[in-house]
C-alpha cells in the first residue's frame, strides 16, 4: 500500500468514526437492503437446489397421468409401444384413504391421534423398481418388510411422528396395523401445494389392504423419456388417444419442478420485492447524506482544491468513504442472509433434500448483494460528480457549493417564495407559520421525509393486503366456488354416485342447512388448440353466479363456463361454441363466460344440469342456519358418512391456502418490522442533520424568546406533517396502482388467477398501519428534538 | 450615573466547562452592575471570557455559580419557558452574524419577536416595526430577502429586531465583527442612537473605536474582571480623543 492510499484509508476510517450516527444509520439501511435481496436470492437458489437433488435421487416421472376407476391395460401397452421416446413406463397402483380412517399410536407413551384434519389424499403404495422412488433422508431407497410402513416427511413434521409409532388404517374388514420404520421424501408429491401424499408399505401388505376394502383404487401411469424435450409430444399423443385412462390430472416433470420450488420460493420473491423498496430508500438516504456532507464540508473541499488536489481525487476520497460503508453493509447483509436463508429453507430441506451451500449458492449471493452494492455506489458516484462544479472562492469565502450563476438563480427563487410568505398571516400560530415557511423554503430537503414514508407505507401495506386477500372469506370466489359455510367432498368411495346421493339427501333434509348446492364432476373430451383434451366439468346449478367472472356470466341451458386457463388451453372466448363428448354422446355448448379458479390446477368448467351417475366425484356446498356451528355439523356428518369429507369452509380455505398465506405472512411481518425500523432510522438521520445545520437559526430564535419546547414543537410538527403527506400518498398509491401491480404480478404466477383484486383489511391497511407510521415519525421527531431541550443555545450561536 | 437603578447585576458569576480535561474555568467570579440607560463595552483578549460573560448574564447560558439579577429578579433559577419569556419581553440581542431566517424577508425577521411578544396586537407590532425600520434607514429594503441586502443593513435590521419588543436591556456580541469600517460605523451610529434614546446596552467588542462609544469599558483577563474605565457621554466631536484615551488605557491592561 502506498503512502497516499494509507492516508486515504486513515481519512476514511477517522471520518466514519467521527460521524457515528450517520454512518450507523446508512450502514443499517444498506445492510437491510443487502440482507433481504441476498436472502431472497439464496432461498430461491437453495430451494431449487434441494428440489433438484431430490429429483436426482427420486427420479420422478417425466410425464404422469392420474386416474381413478376402470382402465384398459392393453390400451396403455399399445400406446407405449407406439412411442419411441419412452425409456420406461409402469402403472403404479395406489389405495386412497380418508384421513379420518388413519390413526397413529405410540405404544411407549400411550399417545394417539389421527389424520382427520388433513385435507390431502392419503395414498398407500409400494416401492417402485425402475424410477419414481420414495427416498429416505439419507438418500437410500427403502423397501419395507411386511408390517412396516414409511411415512411422508410432511406428516412426520405435522403430527410429530417417530420411528416405532404404529399406524392403524380402518378398512371394511377391520383395521390394519403397521410399524413406522422411517420417513420418506417424495419427488412427485413433496410440494406443500400437492393435493396428495404417499405412504410406503410392502407388497404383501398392499395386497392385503386392497383385499380388506375401504380404500379407493387409483393409478398413476408414469413415463420416463429418453429426452425431456419429447415430453410435449408424448402428452399430445396421450391426450389424443381415446383408449388410455384419463380420469385425473396430468403432471409433467417441468411442472412438478416449478410447482415444488414455487410454493416455497414465493416467500423469496416477496423478500426480493420488499428489498427493492428498501433499496429505493437506501438510495434516497445516501443521496441526501452525501449532499449534506458536501455542504457541511464545502470549505474543506475548497481547501483541497486550492492546494491542487484534482476534483476526481476529491470525489474518490468521498467515494472511498461511502464505498467502504456500502461494502461493509453488504458483507454484513450477506452474512446475515446465509443464516436467514438456512432458517427459511429448513422445511424445504426436510421435504426435499438437504442441499449444501456450494459454489453456485455463493455466486448467487454475491450477485444479489453485488447488485445492491453496485446500485448504491453508482448513486454515490453520480452525486459526487457535483464536486467538479465547486468553485474554490465560493467554497472558501462563502461556504457555498454553488457557483455565481447558481447562487443568483437560487436567490431569485427564494425572493419569489418570500413574496408569498408572511409571519403576520391570519392562519395558525406564529410557530406553525414559521414551520410552514421553513417547509416551503427547504422543501427539497424536507422532501426526503414524505418520500421515505410513502415508500414505507407501500412496503408495509401491500404484503399485508395480499395476506388479508388470501384470508378473506370472499377469496373463495377466486376458486370458482360459491361462498358457503360448509363444503362436502365425495371422492374415495366404492360407489361415488350412491355415496353422493345419500349425502345430498341427508343434507337437503337437514333443517340446520340451507342453500344446499350439489355439483357432480364429470369427465368429457373436447378438442383444444393442441389436439384432444380432457375436460372436467362441474355439473349443477350455477345460477347463483358464485364465481368471479372475468368475462360473460354463469352458464344457462346449452351453455358452459370455462376457467381462464381452460379457455386459454382450448382457444375459446365468450360466445364461442365448444363441443364436448363422453360415453353418453356429444354436446355442442356456447361459452357463456370465463371465470378464474385456482382449484384443480386452474383447469375447471361449469355446466348446468343434474347428474346422478357416472361422476368422478361430487362436491356439495351449504350454508348453516343462524346459531349453527359449521364445525359441529361437519364432524357429525364425517362420523355418519365415512365416504364423504365435510369441512367448515373457513378451515378448508385456511388449510388449502396455508402454504401461500404462510409465505405472505412472513413477508408481511418482515416488511412491517423493516418498514417501521427504516422509517424511524431515516427520520432520525434526517433530523439530526437538519438540526445540526439549523443550529445558528435555532439559537437566534431562542435568543429572541422562543422556548426550546416551542422549537422542538416546530420540528415535531414539520416531521409529522411531511410524514402524513407521504403516508397519505402511500395509502392512495397502495390502494390503487400498488394493488394493481401486485395483483398483476400474482396473476402471472401459475395459479389460475388471471386477475386478482386485493381485499385489504381496511382497519389495518387504511387506519392501523398509517397510524403506526405516523407514530413512528412522531417518536423519531421527539427522540431527536429531545436533544434540543438539553442543548446549550449559546453554543449554537457560536458554532 | 450611580444614582440610577441597576438594570442588571452579576454577583460572583463563574462558568466552568467540565467537558474538557482538565475542566476549563472561563469565568472566575465576575461582579458587574449595569445601570438603567448605561452603555457598557466588555473588552479583553481572545479567550478572556467576554462572550461567555455576555451569554451567561443574558440567560442564554446558565452560570456554574453566582447570581444574575435582571431588574431585581434572579435569573439563574428560572425554567427554560420563563427564561424565554424574559428574553422575549425584557432583552434584545445583536450577534456578530445576524442569524436571520433565510426563508423570511427582512421585515418578517424583525417582526418575529414583536408578534411573539404581543400576539393579540398585530397592528401595534407591525406599526412599531415599521417605525424602527424607518428610523434606522432600512424601510426601503424591508421586503427584501436577507441575501439581497448589505451586511450593514442586515446588522441594523438585527438591531431593529432586538428593539422590536421594547426590551429593558440590549446585548450585542461583536456586532461589527463581520463588517468593513464604513458598515461598522453605520451600525455603531445606530447603537449610539439607541443608547441616546435611553436604552441600556452591554456590548462585547475587540474594536477600541466601537468600545469608545460606550459610557464605560470593563476589561476581562483570564475570566476575571480586572479593571473598568469611565468614558462619559460620547459625542462626535470628542470621538478621536476618547478613542486615543481608551487605547492608552487598554495598553496598560496589556491589550
Amino acid at each position: 500500500m502506498n503512502i497516499r492510499s494509507s492516508v486515504y484509508l486513515r481519512y476514511v476510517a477517522n471520518d466514519l468514526r467521527a460521524n457515528k450516527t450517520v454512518t450507523t444509520a446508512l450502514l443499517l439501511v444498506v445492510t437491510l437492503s443487502a440482507f433481504l435481496m441476498g436472502t431472497g436470492a439464496l432461498v430461491m437458489e437453495r430451494t431449487l437446489g434441494s428440489v433438484d437433488q431430490l429429483f436426482d435421487e427420486a427420479k420422478p416421472p417425466h410425464f404422469l397421468q392420474m386416474h381413478s376407476g376402470e382402465y384398459d391395460v392393453a390400451a396403455l401397452e399399445e400406446f407405449a409401444a407406439g412411442q419411441p421416446g419412452i425409456e420406461s413406463w409402469f402403472i403404479e397402483d395406489m389405495l386412497g384413504f380418508d384421513g379420518a380412517a388413519i390413526g397413529w399410536e405410540r405404544p411407549s407413551t400411550g399417545e394417539s391421534g389421527d389424520f382427520a384434519d388433513s385435507l390431502i389424499d392419503n395414498l398407500f403404495v409400494t416401492q417402485n423398481t425402475e424410477f419414481d422412488y420414495l427416498v429416505e433422508e439419507s438418500g437410500a431407497i427403502p423397501r419395507p418388510a411386511p408390517g412396516e410402513i414409511y411415512v411422508p416427511v410432511g406428516y412426520q413434521q405435522r403430527y410429530e411422528l417417530r420411528v416405532g409409532d404404529e399406524l392403524v388404517v380402518g378398512t371394511d374388514a377391520g383395521t390394519e396395523h403397521y410399524v413406522v420404520q422411517g420417513f420418506v421424501r417424495d419427488g412427485q408429491m413433496a410440494s406443500s401445494l400437492s393435493p396428495a401424499i404417499r405412504f410406503l408399505i410392502s407388497e404383501p401388505d398392499f395386497a392385503a389392504l386392497r383385499q380388506a376394502g375401504g380404500g379407493a383404487s387409483e393409478i398413476i401411469v408414469e413415463y420416463r423419456m429418453t429426452d425431456l424435450a419429447l415430453v410435449g409430444d408424448l402428452q399430445r399423443a396421450y391426450d389424443a388417444d381415446a383408449a388410455v385412462p384419463k380420469n385425473g390430472p396430468t403432471v409433467t416433470y417441468a411442472l412438478a419442478r416449478v410447482f415444488n420450488a414455487f410454493s416455497d420460493g414465493l416467500a423469496a420473491m416477496a423478500l426480493m420485492l420488499v428489498s427493492l423498496l428498501l433499496i429505493a430508500i437506501a438510495l434516497l438516504s445516501v443521496r441526501f447524506v452525501i449532499r449534506g456532507t458536501l455542504e457541511d464540508e464545502v470549505r474543506e473541499i475548497g481547501t483541497m482544491k486550492a492546494i491542487g488536489l484534482p476534483s476526481h481525487e476529491i470525489s474518490r476520497l468521498y467515494l472511498l468513504r461511502y464505498g467502504a460503508m456500502t461494502v461493509i453493509g453488504c458483507l454484513i447483509g450477506a452474512g446475515a442472509a446465509i443464516a436467514a436463508a438456512h432458517l427459511l429453507t429448513r422445511s424445504v430441506q426436510v421435504n426435499f433434500a438437504p442441499a449444501g451451500f456450494g459454489a453456485l449458492s455463493a455466486l448467487v449471493l454475491l450477485a444479489a448483494v453485488g447488485l445492491v452494492a453496485g446500485i448504491v455506489l453508482l448513486t454515490c458516484w453520480r452525486v459526487l460528480r457535483s464536486v467538479k462544479k465547486v468553485e474554490v472562492v465560493n467554497a472558501l469565502v462563502h461556504g457555498s457549493l454553488l457557483g455565481e450563476r447558481q447562487s443568483a438563480r437560487r436567490a431569485k427563487r427564494q425572493a419569489r417564495r418570500l413574496q408569498r410568505t408572511s409571519v403576520a398571516g391570519r392562519f395558525g400560530t406564529l410557530n406553525s407559520r414559521l414551520a410552514v415557511a421553513d417547509l416551503r423554503a427547504e422543501s427539497r430537503q424536507w422532501l426526503l421525509i414524505p418520500v421515505v414514508y410513502f415508500l414505507a407505507t407501500v412496503l408495509i401495506t401491500l404484503p399485508m393486503s395480499l395476506l388479508s386477500t388470501f384470508q378473506d372469506p370472499g377469496f373463495v370466489t377466486h376458486m370458482g366456488s360459491p361462498e358457503a359455510d360448509v363444503r362436502a367432498d365425495v371422492q374415495f368411495a366404492d360407489d361415488v354416485d350412491a355415496a353422493g346421493a345419500d349425502l345430498l339427501a341427508a343434507m337437503t333434509e337437514d333443517h340446520r342447512l340451507t342453500d344446499v348446492q350439489a355439483y357432480a364432476n364429470v369427465l368429457y373430451e373436447t378438442t383444444g388448440v393442441d389436439g384432444p383434451e380432457t375436460l372436467r366439468i362441474a355439473v349443477g346449478d350455477h345460477s347463483a353466479g358464485s364465481a368471479e367472472f372475468l368475462d360473460g356470466r354463469s352458464p344457462g341451458e346449452q351453455e358452459i363456463a370455462l376457467s381462464a386457463l381452460n379457455a386459454d388451453k382450448l382457444g375459446v372466448a365468450t360466445g364461442d361454441e365448444l363441443t364436448v363428448r363422453n360415453q353418453d354422446g356429444e354436446l355442442t355448448l356456447t361459452v357463456s363466460g370465463i371465470y378464474q379458479d385456482i382449484t384443480s390446477g386452474g383447469y375447471t368448467a361449469k355446466m348446468p344440469g343434474r347428474v346422478t351417475a357416472g361422476a368422478a366425484s361430487y362436491v356439495i356446498f351449504a350454508n348453516t342456519t343462524d346459531g349453527t356451528d359449521p364445525e359441529a355439523v361437519a364432524s357429525e356428518y364425517n362420523a355418519t358418512f365415512p365416504d364423504a369429507t365435510m369441512w367448515p369452509m373457513q378451515e378448508y380455505l385456511e388449510q388449502l391456502l396455508s402454504s401461500l398465506t404462510d409465505a405472505f405472512r412472513s413477508a408481511a411481518v418482515l416488511s412491517l418490522i423493516f418498514g417501521v425500523a427504516v422509517a424511524l432510522l431515516i427520520t432520525c438521520l434526517f433530523l439530526r442533520w437538519r438540526l445540526s445545520r439549523d443550529r445558528p437559526v435555532l439559537g437566534a430564535l431562542s435568543a429572541i424568546g422562543f422556548s426550546l419546547r416551542e422549537l422542538a414543537g416546530q420540528v415535531q410538527g414539520k416531521t409529522v406533517v411531511t410524514a402524513t403527506a407521504g403516508i397519505g400518498l402511500g395509502v392512495v398509491f397502495a390502494a390503487t396502482a400498488g394493488e394493481w401491480f401486485v395483483g398483476s404480478l400474482i396473476a402471472t404466477l401459475p395459479f389460475g388467477l388471471v386477475s386478482l383484486t386485493l381485499l385489504p383489511n381496511p382497519w389495518i391497511a387504511y387506519l392501523a398501519y398509517p397510524l403506526l407510521l405516523l407514530a413512528t415519525s412522531y417518536v423519531g421527531a421527539v427522540l431527536l428534538s429531545r436533544s434540543l431541550r438539553r442543548a446549550n443555545t449559546s453554543d449554537w450561536l457560536r458554532s | 450615573m450611580t444614582d440610577r437603578q441597576a438594570t442588571l447585576e452579576c454577583r460572583a458569576v463563574t462558568k466552568t466547562y467540565v467537558s474538557t480535561d482538565p475542566p476549563a474555568e472561563v469565568l472566575r467570579g465576575i461582579d458587574l452592575t449595569v445601570r438603567e440607560g448605561e452603555f457598557i463595552a466588555v473588552m479583553g483578549a481572545s479567550g478572556s471570557g467576554k462572550s461567555t460573560l455576555l451569554y451567561n448574564i443574558s440567560g442564554m447560558d446558565r452560570p456554574s455559580g453566582g447570581q444574575v439579577l435582571l431588574e431585581g429578579s434572579e435569573l439563574t433559577g428560572l425554567s427554560d419557558d420563563e427564561m424565554s419569556r424574559l428574553r422575549l419581553t425584557r432583552m434584545g440581542f445583536v450577534f456578530q452574524q445576524a442569524h436571520f431566517l433565510g426563508n423570511l424577508t427582512v421585515r418578517d425577521n424583525v417582526l418575529l419577536p414583536a408578534l411573539k411578544a404581543a400576539p393579540r396586537d398585530k397592528p401595534g407590532a407591525i406599526a412599531r416595526v415599521e417605525a424602527l425600520l424607518e428610523r434606522f434607514g432600512i424601510a426601503h429594503v424591508a421586503g427584501h430577502g436577507i441575501t439581497q441586502v448589505s451586511g450593514g443593513q442586515l446588522q441594523r435590521a438585527s438591531l431593529c429586531r432586538a428593539l422590536a419588543s421594547e426590551p429593558a436591556i440590549v446585548f450585542a456580541d461583536e456586532p461589527t465583527g463581520a463588517l468593513n469600517s464604513s458598515m461598522s460605523a453605520e451600525v455603531m451610529d445606530a447603537l449610539t442612537q439607541v443608547h441616546r434614546d435611553g436604552s441600556t446596552l452591554v456590548m462585547v467588542t475587540h474594536d477600541p473605536s466601537c468600545a469608545a462609544r460606550a459610557d464605560r469599558v470593563v476589561y476581562l483577563r483570564d475570566g476575571l474582571l480586572v479593571d473598568s474605565a469611565e468614558l462619559g457621554t460620547w459625542t462626535a466631536d470628542t470621538a478621536a480623543q476618547r478613542e486615543d484615551r481608551l487605547i492608552g488605557w487598554l495598553r496598560q491592561q496589556g491589550f
